[in-house]
């Protein structure tokens, strides 16, 4: 290794980074784990984990000011050293073989989940009432602002904007057309209520329908409870004014316009995940103990449908036992109307072997590592 | 000694710059000779605190040295920061796509399945039949009741309203039969299985649903369906073929007590996120 090379590397490759690490650590846990009491699992896991920095934000002021090192910012310094003493202290021998064997592991655990957290989003719900059948799930937390091109008539083309890039006075261009999306007002969580229950006619409300009124509410964080957010758009094509709109995740219903000569439509939906396969629930059960109304077991009954790969095949989901297809897991999650509804977990994560193999890695170099311990200890003992 | 404090600390932090200026512009000359020489030496100005001994005595020493380390170390870092917020900067990207017209679903669906649940605010009172026990509301229900039979069965009662027609009478009839396994019917077929009656001045339809006979798990539905002037209401019981035949009669009573009360001003009521299903691992 070139001096220069090592010169470099000596800062990162310091045992007190990874003290200070592993303290900052300690803490983001610490603290992550009192907030989600009030923000909810998931706000917690984005704020704390999910994050390069910690914000603090003076009351009465929208100024944030970062504070601690975040989650992905202690995690990747730990990588970066584990890598870097390593490189810097590499000496290829079997008394090592323990210690490297278990460093591996944890660079492999910290790389897998890295990746995973980085590149591939998400969890999603599929829900299926007794013989519906989709194509897609829907996110949990995020929604979108759909604008569809239904003018085709083998496919319809999408247009799907974030939650995130959703603010008031927002002026996107979209990738279609000439089309110009701007939003006159965002409500990131709203109820719908009677128009007539309104306090005042002034009260600040978007109207989303003959006698329905959509009006801002606190965002929740609680676990069974979703944002519904709600919007007033209009579209513009080349500076002329095509229509304006009330829309509202509650009730994802498209409205319909006409622009260019084409036809197309705009919706306010929870975000959807295609899948180029399909899912219909054949049956759903929800077994109880005879004589009690305690669950024994809940299954879903699926049909699964792939004509790429000219699958057309039955499937059995239960607890603890998920259908695998094409890198998407779906796990029995919930259920609804009666025992009539399922509703289907779906997770994509390509290095879910990742950790399994991570731990037994981990596991292997800690019995090798101890295991040559004990045995040169028990010679000496004999020895003496 | 505070005024000595303060001057030590000036003479020292003064001393280090010049040292560190002269050993920066001529680092080939002095670096070896430097290296060998005592800070006192090289003209580094040491006050008492920094003559101390012990643990604390590493924490003045050499402070140059290790100076340069962290302003690497400084630069490692914002380094790897830029590269990994370059790399997750992709969570607000607009996404197109395209999804073939001959696919299972469509952003419209049929029946409530895709409509507006009613406004919070229930203009519409009734009577709980004997036996019936309030549940907590879930989402979309006006009014949710769970009637307990005998062998550990139970029928669930649920009230509903949308805004205007609904989707129609027969898209949500059908969407009751999907759910019993049984075959969708054209609006005229249907009209022949629907029994129609009144409730206070209300179009009410009535409709009685059944699984198959080889079914494996026999269930029925007793559903009303009422026309408002604004919205559409749906009561609909779902349970074992035995128990809803035993609480036919208390469903129909329970229909028949509807009362339509006309909305009056009030306070936005509070609302809370819609709630979300059952989930198995409740308890």
């Amino acid at each position: 290794m070139t001096s220069e090379l090592a010169r470099w590397l000596k800062p990162i490759t310091s045992l007190k980074l990874t003290i200070f690490c592993l303290a900052c650590a300690m803490v983001l846990v610490f603290v992550g784990t009192l907030d989600q009491v009030h923000i909810g699992v998931y706000e917690a896991e984005n704020r704390y984990f999910k994050s390069f920095l910690l914000f603090f934000t003076p009351p009465h002021t929208d100024v944030r000011i970062p504070w601690f090192p975040g989650g992905y910012i202690v995690g990747g310094l730990l990588l970066i050293n584990l890598i870097a003493a390593h490189l810097a202290r590499f000496k290829l021998s079997w008394k090592k073989a323990g210690i490297l064997l278990l460093h591996s592991g944890i660079i492999l655990l910290l790389v897998g989940q890295l990746f995973a957290d980085l590149f591939v989003d998400l969890e999603s719900q599929m829900r299926l009432d007794q013989g519906q059948t989709k194509d897609y799930s829907e996110s949990l937390y995020h929604d979108e602002l759909a604008v569809i091109d239904t003018s085709d008539a083998d496919a319809d083309h999408v247009v799907s904007i974030p939650d995130s890039r959703l603010h008031n006075g927002s002026r996107i261009d979209l990738p279609i057309d000439a089309l110009q999306l701007v939003v006159d007002d965002y409500y990131p969580n709203s109820a719908l209520v009677n128009l007539t229950q309104l306090p005042s006619p002034n009260y600040p409300h978007l109207r989303v329908g003959p006698i329905a009124a959509a009006v801002q509410i606190e965002k929740t964080y609680k676990e069974n409870e979703r944002n519904l957010p709600s919007a007033a758009v209009s579209i513009f094509q080349r500076g002329q004014l095509i229509g304006a709109w009330s829309l509202a995740a509650g009730f994802p219903r498209p409205a319909s316009f006409q622009a260019g000569g084409k036809s197309y439509q705009i919706v306010l939906q929870p975000k959807r995940f295609y899948k180029p396969f399909s899912i219909q629930l054949l049956q759903f059960r929800h077994d109880r103990y005879a004589g009690t109304d305690i669950a024994k077991n809940f299954s879903s009954r699926i049909r699964l449908l792939d004509p790429s790969k000219h699958e057309d095949r039955e499937s059995l989901i239960f607890m603890n036992n998920p259908l695998r297809y094409r890198g998407y897991t779906f796990y029995q999650a919930g259920f609804d109307n009666n025992d009539t509804t399922t509703v289907l977990q779906v997770a994509q994560n390509p290095s879910w072997l990742v950790p399994y193999i991570s731990c037994a890695l981990i596991v292997l170099g800690m019995l090798i590592q101890f295991g040559m311990h004990l045995v040169s200890f028990v010679k000496r003992r004999v020895i003496a | 000694m505070g005024l000595n404090l303060c001057r030590d600390v000036h003479l020292w932090c003064r001393s280090r710059e010049l040292v560190e200026a002269g050993s920066q512009s001529d680092v080939t000359a002095t670096k070896s000779s430097s290296s060998s020489m005592s800070l006192e030496g090289r003209g580094f100005y040491r006050p008492w605190f920094a003559r101390c001994k012990g643990p604390l005595a590493a924490t003045f020493k050499d402070r140059g040295r290790r100076r340069k380390e962290s302003l690497q170390l400084d630069r490692i870092l914002l380094v790897f920061v830029a590269a990994l917020a370059l790399v997750s900067c992709n969570n607000d990207k607009i996404e197109v796509y395209s999804i073939p017209k001959k696919g299972v679903t469509v952003a419209m669906q049929n029946g409530i399945a895709g409509m507006p649940p009613a406004p919070v605010g229930n203009p519409a009172k009734w009577v709980k039949p004997e036996g019936w026990s309030e549940q907590p509301l879930t989402e979309m229900r006006l009014g949710s009741f769970k009637v307990d039979g005998s062998n550990a069965t139970s029928a669930d009662v649920s009230v509903t309203a949308f805004p205007g027609d609904a989707g129609g009478l027969a898209p949500n009839v059908n969407r009751w039969r999907g759910q019993l396994q049984l075959p969708p019917l054209e609006e005229a077929q249907l009209q022949q299985t629907i029994q129609r009656t009144e409730v206070e001045g209300v179009q009410t339809c009535l409709v009685d649903l059944q699984t198959p006979e080889n079914a494996p798990k026999p269930s029925r539905i007793l559903g009303a369906v009422l026309e408002t002037p604004d919205r559409t209401w749906f009561v609909k019981m779902t349970g074992s073929p035995e128990l809803i035949e035993s609480q036919r009669q208390k469903f129909l009573n329970f229909v028949k007590s509807f009362r339509f009360t006309s909305v009056t001003e009030g306070q936005v009521p509070e609302a809370a996120g819609t709630n979300m299903p059952k989930s198995t691992n409740d308890k």
